[in-house]
């Protein structure tokens, strides 16, 4: 018995202080949410809960109709998401998605859900890519 | 914050604190509870060490029930392991991106384990429940607890996995509200009736938990034939009270 509450204190201890680490290694109350850089256009294809909840949905939606049936809109297109979303700043900068101010990353770093779309699309409008910009060209 | 949310908060805080201290007083129950025979089921580790094995296959593969019952171990092994899957995923909800875990948090195959292994978790109670039902020794000894911890448990899997694969909740909000709980910076609730749903039946389970069978987590660690060293020619097994006993008798001789 004595045996076992020695090993209990020890475990509680151990325990109370991997809770107490954890949690000191945790930002604070300053990232209770993810800063969202705000768009360039006044409102958004869908309302911002809907686009909240469900806006994965319709990207892949657009993917299948656009790739495998040809149909070709822009109202749920990721290329018009990142028109908005992630428009040069004033100083013409343009947030990539490794950066934590980029739009989409915003909230995906937050949540911990991984994204592939930028494997393949580009993350900054057309013209701030620089084979568009680079004018004068080859 | 709407008033739905600081019922939440509310709950949570309630809920936490019942599982806490009722797990604890239930963990101190344990701990003074004499174990005055020497009753290891043999074959026993002989050391201490040994023990340490034993208890680890026990909790990390239920050696003991893969002996007794393939079926309830498959079952019930399923089950555990996609409930710590669960967990693992879950934590992503806590924990800010700038802790020391979030690499393990944050990485497609923990994420992807977790959220398919909310199937097995299903799969798993189907099984446990089909087996209170069909096997008739088995229904005989079961008791209303038994069947409503299966509902229960698959009700909170169900609607969580829902808002994986079907109708989608706003995480960011709800990591929001979670972060709220834990630096006291209450943030408002997503309204939306699936995690409502899945956030009550958790607090539900928190709060029985310490008056429930669920108490085996904590309990197998003092199980006197799975903790105990093979070891009673070596060293005699006594009890505190047996020793004052002893002690008593050895005084009144002298």
């Amino acid at each position: 018995m004595v045996y076992l509450q020695r090993h209990i204190r020890k475990l509680v201890t151990l325990v109370g202080l991997g809770i107490l680490l954890s949690l000191s290694l945790t930002s604070q109350a300053a990232d209770l949410k993810p800063v969202i850089p705000t768009a360039k256009g006044g409102q958004c294809v869908e309302k911002t809960d809907v686009m909240r909840k469900n806006h994965m949905e319709f990207i892949l939606h657009q993917r299948n109709d656009t790739l495998r049936r040809g149909i070709r809109t822009s109202k749920h297109s990721l290329k018009e998401c990142i028109e908005c979303h992630n428009a040069p700043a004033n100083d013409g900068k343009v947030a990539r998605i490794s950066e934590k101010d980029h739009f989409c990353s915003s909230c995906h770093t937050f949540a911990a859900v991984k994204i592939d779309c930028f494997e393949c699309h580009a993350d900054k409008p057309e013209a701030a890519q620089y084979r568009t910009s680079a004018k004068g060209g080859h | 914050m709407t008033a739905l949310s600081y019922f939440f908060v509310f709950l949570f805080y309630a809920a936490t604190a019942v599982f806490v201290i009722g797990v604890a007083r239930k963990i101190m129950q344990y701990a003074r509870t004499p174990a005055p025979l020497k009753i290891p089921t043999t074959p026993a580790p002989v050391t201490q060490t040994g023990v340490v094995f034993r208890m680890a296959r026990e909790v990390v593969l239920f050696s003991s029930l893969f002996k007794s019952n393939k079926w309830t171990w498959v079952f019930g092994w399923m089950f555990h392991f996609a409930l710590l899957l669960a967990f693992v995923r879950h934590l992503r909800y806590a924990i800010s991106s700038d802790n020391i875990l979030w690499p393990l948090i944050n990485n497609s195959l923990v994420l992807a384990a977790g959220q398919y292994g909310a199937l097995a978790m299903l799969l798993g109670l189907t099984g446990l429940f089909g087996r209170r039902i069909f096997v008739d020794r088995v229904r005989y000894i079961s008791a209303p607890s038994d069947y409503l911890m299966l509902i229960l448990i698959f009700a909170i899997a169900t609607t969580g996995a829902m808002m994986s694969f079907v109708t989608h909740t706003d995480i960011v909000q709800l990591k929001s509200f979670v972060l709220g709980l834990i630096w006291f910076n209450w943030q408002p609730l997503p309204n939306d009736g699936l995690l409502i749903t899945h956030l009550a039946l958790v607090a539900l389970l928190m709060l029985i938990f310490p008056i429930s069978k669920l108490l085996h987590a904590p309990g197998l660690f003092f199980s006197p034939t799975r903790n105990q060293v093979d070891n009673p020619r070596e060293k005699r097994h006594i009890s505190p009270w047996g020793q004052a006993i002893d002690d008593a008798e050895a005084k009144a001789k002298a």
